[in-house]
């Protein structure tokens, strides 16, 4: 198996199209954060509220929050801990990380990982479906190697080439973060659902990271599963993108029925449970994890089924 | 010929839709020998090859290579076997050698030695560092026979291999194959187009029309030796030849005659003794274009076939 993916893996960066990615990722990175720094300079003028007037206001704003009925459990544990964390920094002196600066850049990369799910979604689309377009796949099959094998060692491919690149991620909006930001002031707290305490950003991005990666595997397990049903990548590539970017949309949607809590969109990005922005109001995670799991399996089951069963007349 | 047979074909069918494209196929194959496939277009040769190297599944019937069944044990019966489907399609953009690389990680045992080897072997060693997109059609060729030959296969299945060789190349690759038939005992199973070249390469020449197997001919039964005598007057000639006990068959303006060399100057004797002109004694030799026509009835496409 290790060999397999030694194969797929060196077949990856034997194409240009590659490397063409990662650059324009880190490109994309370093843009991106020279226009916030660019932004800020010009558009907003001084600041003058300390981090106590702004920690004050938010905390007044959460406790309107917390008065409105209909709150599910998850969200009320949400609010109560950025409570407890604005009620410690004002006892005890602890200002925020400043917003320009390299820890902030870094907490949220999270939210620019919607690019790996990108360009995983391409490689997971094209790694069956480019056997085929070549003509390779006849070549490939007539070795003694099972079917299902060489199918899992692309499969895991996907996966190193999108842990790969979120940690490419990290480290360049770092990068960006020092060149364009510096490292600014203030300490990271959490609330850990008894106490508050202090945190290392690093940690702190690396486990939204890990949240975020929930979508990419589904978005790429999605298109994995077309590329390897339709045989054409570019179909793959097109529809599994479409969906990523009108799929959320489709939950705000269906946010009135039932059908929603089942739905796969709704449950793709797990930093919900962090970041307090849910989709849909009552849901879980425990039940986000097992409805993905369902939809996984599911995918999973139909790419093995149609590339084991497949004659190849390419 | 050979005693074992290390491919066994046995009642392969295979149906699509509701189109029966193989027919209740068997075949042996043995060691040591070169077995060429023929038949018009359309005929079930490539869906036929496909069955034998698992990339079809047959409706019926299973593949047997050197007591493993395709069907049974994919990895068991196919590590023993070499195959160039169509055009050895590789991956483009890397070079020959990572190509190369990549097989041989597939398959259990093949060291870098046995690929430089290989290489030398097919004489690609000048440009082997190149990208495979920069190959002519003939490179990819060998690139292609290199590959079937990495892990020391003991059947080797060709479909059209010497398509796009120059025919220096085409002579070099007849030799060679006939060289690891002879001196490894590696069956090989060659389909082609080029029946000047199935009659020069193989022993043995089985022909499929219409997904059924019509024949199998070993070449030298082909050579059988044959003279054309063109005599007038015609009855005369025909009876004289008749009596003297060789049984004489029309074509063209003469006889056909089946007889070794050596009863030829006889029958002169015995045609002048009676009377008639000798126009043309020569040794006839039928190709097996004529043949293989005649079998497959012109050769025109089989009808409708998904392909």
């Amino acid at each position: 198996m290790l060999k397999l993916i030694q194969n797929e893996w060196m077949k990856l960066w034997s194409r240009k199209v590659t490397w063409i990615m990662i650059v324009l990722m880190v490109f994309l990175v370093f843009a991106v954060l020279g226009i916030t720094k660019w932004m800020n300079s010009t558009g907003n003028e001084e600041i003058n509220e300390s981090w106590q007037d702004i920690t004050q206001t938010e905390l007044a704003s959460i406790s309107l929050l917390l008065d409105e009925p209909n709150l599910s459990e998850t969200q009320i544990d949400y609010y109560e801990g950025k409570i407890a964390i604005a009620e410690h920094r004002l006892e005890n002196d602890i200002a925020p990380l400043e917003y320009g600066s390299m820890q902030q850049q870094v907490l949220d990369t999270h939210m620019m990982m919607s690019l790996v799910t990108l360009l995983t979604a391409i490689v997971a689309a094209g790694i069956v479906a480019s056997e085929f377009s070549q003509g390779t796949i006849k070549m490939l099959l007539t070795r003694p190697v099972k079917r299902w094998k060489i199918l899992t060692s692309k499969y895991i491919t996907v996966l190193l080439f999108a842990v790969l690149l979120s940690v490419f991620l990290l480290i360049s909006t770092a990068f960006a973060g020092l060149l364009f930001f510096g490292i600014g002031e203030g300490q990271l707290l959490v609330w850990n659902g008894t106490e508050v305490a202090e945190a290392s950003f690093w940690l702190e991005a690396l486990k939204l990271a890990t949240l975020k990666f929930s979508s990419i595997w589904m978005i790429s397990t999605f298109a994995f599963m077309l590329g390897t049903v339709f045989r054409s990548s570019s179909l793959a590539i097109g529809l599994s993108i479409f969906l990523m970017f009108t799929g959320v949309q489709a939950v705000l949607l269906l946010r009135n029925y039932e059908i929603v809590k089942y739905y796969l969109f709704t449950h793709t990005d797990l930093t919900q449970f962090y970041t307090g922005n849910f989709l849909v109001p009552g849901i879980t995670m425990s039940m986000s994890l097992l409805v993905l799991a369902v939809y996984f399996l599911v995918f999973m089951a139909i790419s093995y089924w149609t590339f084991g069963k497949r004659d190849v007349t390419a | 010929m050979a005693e074992q047979a290390i491919v066994q074909i046995k009642n392969l069918s295979k149906t699509i839709g509701n189109k029966k494209i193989i027919k209740n196929l068997s075949l042996d194959l043995h060691k040591g020998e070169i077995t060429g496939f023929l038949g018009p277009n359309g005929a079930g040769k490539t869906t036929t090859i496909r069955m034998m190297v698992g990339l079809m599944r047959p409706t019926e019937g299973e593949v047997w290579i050197d007591g493993q069944s395709v069907q049974g044990d994919f990895e068991g019966s196919i590590r023993k076997v070499g195959v160039i489907v169509e055009n050895p399609e590789m991956y483009k953009y890397m070079s020959g050698y990572k190509n190369l690389l990549h097989f041989s990680r597939m398959h259990k045992g093949v060291s870098k030695e046995r690929i430089n080897e290989v290489v030398k072997q097919v004489g690609m060693q000048n440009r082997i560092n190149e990208k495979v997109g920069s190959y002519s059609l003939g490179m990819r060729q060998r690139l292609g026979l290199a590959q079937a030959l990495l892990h020391d296969p003991k059947f080797l299945i060709l479909d059209e291999p010497t398509n796009g060789l120059d025919p220096a190349g085409i002579r070099e690759f007849r030799v060679y194959l006939q060289k690891i038939a002879r001196e490894n005992g590696v069956a090989i199973f060659v389909s082609s187009h080029l029946l000047s070249e199935i009659e020069l390469l193989c022993d043995r020449i089985a022909i499929i029309q219409n997904g059924e197997l019509i024949d199998i001919k070993n070449v030298n039964e082909l050579q059988q030796s044959r003279y054309y005598i063109q005599a007038e007057p015609l009855e005369l000639a025909g009876e004289v030849l008749a009596g003297a006990g060789f049984p004489a068959v029309l074509h063209d303006k003469g006889y056909l005659i089946d007889s070794g060399a050596e009863h030829i100057p006889g029958a002169i004797n015995l045609l002048v003794g009676a009377g008639a002109r000798i126009f043309a004694v020569q040794p006839y030799r039928e190709t097996l274009e004529s043949q293989f026509l005649e079998m497959t009835g012109g050769g025109e496409i089989a009808q409708a076939h998904t392909e």
